[in-house]
């Protein structure tokens, strides 16, 4: 990963409303899980029914004040329900 | 050990192992297997699929399991839990915790079952038998389960 952006992964009811698995997300500087959120939901407008969306910051679960950096991955999923 | 296989498991056969490791320092084992039911109420279950995170569902299990071994006096803990397409009573996870006595083991077993339901990313897909498919949504009461295994 460059500096300039991020790794974004969809997984599950996400992935089906994004119709897209990963993409390279340009981001120049630190942004709060939250704020980021904003910014994802603006550009998938069809994610609105997945209400309930979590992030996971390089691989751990991340809350709305978590910092996303630069080169991190991140992923975007809904509520877990394995077991 | 945490195994997130797609192929299915021999759970005596883990058993078996564990006790083999585990002996002279373990008498007790506790186990939990979760397999494929009918989770829609008015239709019946064709498949499951499981879609998972690698690298991540391994990552997080084996912190749960860490969590574990060092809450309790336990001497082995191992879960496994697979991905891909199920079918009903497929088996879909297995916990077994090992320890000189029951009371640790059956509290690290629980402890380890319900963190994993809801940290570990897993998703279920469901396809109902006409054909309709819908992802299954978290239980609330899942959520406080692990909520209460909280330490003060």
């Amino acid at each position: 990963m460059s500096g300039t952006a991020i790794n974004v992964l969809y997984f599950a009811q996400v992935a089906e409303l994004t119709q897209v698995r990963q993409e390279s997300w340009p981001l120049e500087g630190p942004i709060s899980g939250a704020d980021w959120l904003t910014q994802l939901e603006q550009r998938y407008p069809q994610l609105a029914p997945a209400k309930r969306l979590k992030l996971a910051v390089n691989q751990f679960h991340a809350r709305p004040d978590s910092v996303i950096q630069p080169g991190d991955e991140v992923a975007v999923f809904e509520p877990v329900t394995g077991g | 050990m945490v195994i997130v296989q797609q192929q299915d498991f021999d759970s005596a056969a883990l058993v078996a192992q564990i006790r083999e490791r585990t002996a002279g320092t373990a008498g007790a084992l506790v186990t939990f297997t979760g397999y494929v039911r009918d989770y829609a109420p008015d239709q019946p279950t064709q498949t499951l699929y499981l879609e998972h995170y690698p690298g991540m569902c391994e990552r997080e299990i084996t912190e749960i399991c860490d969590t574990a071994l060092s809450r309790w006096d336990v001497a082995e803990v191992l879960a496994v839990h697979r991905y891909g397409e199920l079918h009903l009573k497929d088996q879909i996870v297995f916990v077994a915790v090992a320890s000189a006595h029951r009371g640790q083991a059956f509290l690290a077993c629980e402890y380890i079952i319900d963190a994993l339901k809801t940290r570990a990313p897993f998703w279920k897909r469901e396809t109902l038998a006409g054909g309709e498919r819908f992802w299954v949504q978290q239980r609330e009461a899942d959520a406080e389960k692990t909520e209460q295994w909280k330490q003060p």
